[in-house]
């Protein structure tokens, strides 16, 4: 080899060696995020889905018109693609959206090398998505009987069995590439949290054209991360999206006593986000493996540490030295939930042809005698106590914490425990042993017996049935849990064959409405499984529905919050408490209580990472 | 053996019709209603009536058993109703994270319990023996369940010689890195009833009159084990296999739940879960044509084993 050659040679090997050092500095400093979902998520398909871990996604990969800010509580609506939040027209029945021009969808082969820009024809067609009968979506009712011509539009198509996207829908009106219109059958004032849903979302016709029945697998938005891998039920990797705007955090609507807020706003303080580079997600059903991984600092982060493990975690409420030793943050968030037990208010329950005596449904006094001493008879100190692992508060109203219309004052004493009580009222009401076999019987002497329907399949319900039986057998009341598959517990709630049963609620939106409705008359077999049909009820909730948030209103929920104590549709349950985990290497988290995640707005530092991880 | 094969295969067809008929019966009237779980948290009648419609589930019986013995025969399920994929996708991508974890767990586990179960029966009535019974009991005696859960915080967490979870695309740092662990335990608790099964099948060819005779012929200890019981052992222990090998394709639920394995018995449960029965009813009918196939499968090689077995 001659000189030169060689000197060649050299200088090749030294630039290829210089190019993998600096690959090698460029890999080691991507910044990637590991977690896990405790349930598998489903697909990516906005329209499609509603299980919070598949939108957890779909909230990085899409932009709807508007979003929450990520710091300020209570919640505040924010413009994402819109330009800002449109004032209520034509008396709460129209709000026009300008959308930002020069916004890009990520770039996908349905674009064919070009770059998309989102407009106004793709919020219209996307929610027309939501009501096209193919798509089953289970969001569908958030634009039912609510936009000017959408409801006739599905109608049509259920008869010819296709949806015509071309029709002109009064209520969805496009003026111009980037301003739509959308024009309400009633007012409602809480139509903006609709379209702050992370389902409610844009999606490119073309894409959803071109995948065509594999739209989960395909997400193609305009927000922050894509979707890189999916491997179903194991693995979901979200990288930048290079096509993305970038965005920067809102600081406005921070506290300035909040020491999560400061933290965040000192590691993000002008960065363009996202910073993460890469997100690994990882779903995992089992508790212990989830809970080992992040001690093993496999996961940066662990959301809702499970219960079992909640002992040692937070021993006496204190995080456990072994973690604040490693400098582990915990935070607690109460979210906009409920959990609760829903009596069958109806006088009969099974089919039409084979009816029968429902002893906890009706409204004539000594029914609702026997609903009220029951929840009197219910230990839900216990309930928090055993089942909860002191991690839940017990409920005040029907309102889920946090939510616009919730009420933090308002106290439920017809809902606490005083077993004593329970008994006067059902020896008042003559419910009492009559034939002497040491259980109460009906006022006309029939057997008292109340079938108790719950999940089989969760270890929690169980023990929920467990509690009941033990504190109704407490009041002299035979109580028969019998569990059911989850798929007829759903069915037998929306039919009505069932007498009492639990269940759970987590806000939609964040507006007391989405609570409330679940006791609304006209939506029995929907929402309300309860079947509570009280036209005082119904009265109030149809005037509250046309007000604004305001102090009006608030007055009307607290006279439905009332006349639900009264009646005892429910027995009121509790408030979940989370606690969410984060090593001190992940920067600028806060839990948001309607969005799920929260990747876009936080920041690594991959040294600190690296060494805990050696 | 041509027409013992071709006469097993036409016997096929009447247990494969019970099988369709037994899964649709099962399905369609103790199986839940899947548009309830799939038209979300608010829903009326008349959607769950257009999602019952567009599942098929509202035509008559015998048009969807019709569909259903379709769907067998042209081996096309269609889609998973809970997340919309190919149903033959499902099963494509979910049985090999399965097998990496049962084919090896059968490999181990046979060559270990014949060795063993051959050890202990030659020294039967030994403190050996007895000891190694006793714990084999003892194992037995322990939930699956606790295993895994010990088995995880021990070797995965606190002498951290495994990963805790997990599994990647590359089915290199699978086996090296994510399957050994579950692997192990797999072993670890199949072994005790395997060797006690196997012992007893040694122990009853050892009690066998052609072992005495061969004994006092004077073939040596060696031979009458190796060649003589461990072969005629080995009709019992191949039809044990035999049983055993349609559940290798279904892996371990628990094994896949605990160490996040993307594997067919997790997207089992989930369907079940889901009501999901395009899943359930491919899985099923599969693996009943599976267990028929490996039957006749076992009964060939009875021959190859034992020259005395005839085809009848």
């Amino acid at each position: 080899m001659n000189s030169q050659r060689f000197f060649v040679s050299l200088l090749t090997c030294a630039v290829l060696a210089l190019g993998s050092a600096s690959a090698t500095v460029a890999a080691a400093e991507k910044k990637v995020l590991r977690f896990a979902f405790r349930t598998a998520e489903t697909g990516f398909d906005p329209a499609r889905i509603d299980d919070r871990y598949s939108v957890g996604v779909c909230e990085n990969i899409y932009e709807g018109l508007l979003t929450y800010d990520y710091l300020a509580r209570p919640v505040k609506l924010v413009p994402l693609t819109a330009e800002a939040i449109p004032e209520p027209e034509e008396n709460g029945t129209r709000y026009t959206f300008r959308i930002r021009p020069g916004i890009y969808f990520a770039d996908d082969p349905a674009f064919k090398g070009v770059k998309r820009e989102l407009v106004a024809k793709d919020i219209e067609y996307s929610i027309k998505r939501f009501r096209d009968p193919k798509n089953r979506s289970q969001y569908e009712w958030l634009f039912e009987n609510k936009l000017v011509g959408l409801d006739e539009l599905t109608e049509k198509a259920k008869k010819s069995g296709a949806f015509d996207y071309e029709a002109r829908v009064e209520g969805l009106e496009v003026r111009g590439k980037y301003t739509i219109s959308f024009k309400l059958k009633e007012p409602d004032y809480n139509f903006l949290y609709v379209l702050a849903m992370p389902n409610v979302v844009p999606v490119a016709r073309e894409v959803i054209e071109m995948y065509g029945g594999d739209t989960h697998a395909h997400p193609v938005g305009t927000g922050p991360y894509v979707l890189k891998e999916w491997t179903r039920r194991s693995k979901i990797v979200l990288e930048k999206n290079p096509t993305y705007r970038g965005h920067v955090l809102e600081t406005k609507y921070a506290d300035p006593a909040d020491e999560w807020d400061q933290r965040a706003i000192e590691a993000l303080k002008g960065k363009t986000l996202p910073a993460i580079d890469r997100v690994e997600i990882y779903p995992i059903e089992d508790e212990q493996p989830r809970f080992l991984a992040f001690l093993n600092k496999e996961h940066d982060i662990m959301d809702e540490t499970p219960f079992s493990f909640i002992h040692q975690v937070l021993p006496n409420g204190k995080l456990a030295p072994n973690l604040a030793k490693e400098g582990v943050r915990v935070f607690r968030e109460q979210q906009p939930e409920l959990t609760y037990d829903v009596f069958n208010t109806r006088d009969t329950i099974g089919t039409k042809e084979n009816p029968k005596d429902n002893p906890v449904g009706g409204y004539t006094p000594e029914k609702v005698a026997l609903r009220r001493a029951m929840v009197l008879a219910h230990d839900r100190g216990r309930e928090i106590e055993i089942v909860r692992k002191g991690q839940a508060i017990p409920a005040q109203s029907p309102v889920g914490p946090g939510v616009v219309g919730y009420d933090p004052n308002f106290r439920a004493t017809a809902q606490d425990y005083d077993p004593s009580k329970a008994k006067a009222l059902l020896d008042m009401f003559g419910y009492v042993d009559k034939d002497g076999d040491g259980w109460r019987d009906l006022p006309d002497g029939k057997p008292l017996v109340i079938q108790y329907k719950y999940n089989a399949g969760s270890q929690e319900t169980r023990q929920l049935a467990a509690l009941w039986n033990k504190s109704m057998a407490d009041v002299g009341i035979r109580l028969e849990a019998v569990a059911v598959q989850f798929a007829d517990l759903l069915k037998d709630r929306k039919v009505g064959n069932y007498m009492f049963s639990g269940t759970a609620w987590i806000a939609d939106y964040p507006d007391a409405q989405n609570f409330l409705q679940l006791l609304y008359g006209p939506n029995g077999g929907q929402s309300n499984d309860s079947f509570f049909k009280l036209p005082e009820y119904d009265r109030l909730y149809d005037k509250a529905a046309s007000l604004p948030d305001s102090p009006e209103r608030n007055a009307i929920y607290r006279e439905m919050n009332r006349l639900v104590l009264a009646y005892a549709p429910w027995r009121l349950g509790v408030h979940r408490l989370f606690n969410h985990l984060q090593y001190p290497w992940v920067k600028g988290y806060k839990k948001h209580p309607i969005l799920y995640t929260n990747f876009k707005y936080l920041d690594l530092d991959v040294a600190a990472q690296q060494v805990a991880m050696k | 053996m041509t027409a013992y094969v071709i006469r097993r295969l036409w016997q096929m067809i009447p247990t494969l019709a019970g099988v369709i008929l037994l899964i649709f019966f099962l399905f369609n009237f103790v199986g839940g209603d899947p548009a309830q779980v799939l038209a979300g948290k608010i829903s009326n009648p008349e959607q769950i009536a257009n999602i019952r419609k567009q599942l098929g589930v509202d035509e008559p019986y015998y048009v969807q058993l019709w569909v259903f013995v379709k769907q067998v025969f042209s081996f096309d399920f269609g889609r998973s109703w809970s997340t919309n994929e190919e149903v033959s996708r499902i099963l494509l991508t979910r049985v090999g994270p399965t097998l990496t974890i049962m084919v090896p767990v059968l490999m181990i586990e046979t060559v270990l319990a014949v060795v063993f179960a051959i050890m202990v029966a030659y020294v039967r009535g030994s403190l050996t023996d007895r000891a190694i019974m006793i714990i084999c009991t003892t194992a037995m005696s322990i939930s699956f369940l606790v295993y895994i859960i010990v088995f995880q915080w021990l070797f995965g967490f606190v002498l951290g010689w495994f990963p805790v979870q997990g599994w990647s695309e590359s089915f290199w740092k699978n086996l090296t890195t994510y399957a050994p662990l579950p692997i192990m335990l797999a072993i670890f608790v199949g072994l005790a009833p395997q060797l006690r099964l196997y012992r007893s099948f040694f122990l009853e060819e050892i009690n066998q009159d052609y072992v005495r005779t061969a004994r006092a012929k004077g073939v040596p200890e060696k031979s009458v084990m190796m060649k003589h019981v461990l072969r005629n052992a080995m009709i019992p222990i191949l039809t044990n296999i035999g049983i055993y090998l349609p559940g290798l394709f279904v892996g371990s639920f628990l094994l896949e739940v605990f160490f996040s394995i993307p594997g067919l018995g997790r997207e089992i449960i989930t369907a079940v879960n889901r009501s999901d029965f395009p899943v359930i009813k491919a899985v099923t009918v599969y693996l009943a044509m599976l267990t028929m196939i490996i039957n006749l499968l076992v009964d060939v090689m009875y021959k190859f084993v034992d020259p005395r077995v005839s085809f009848k």
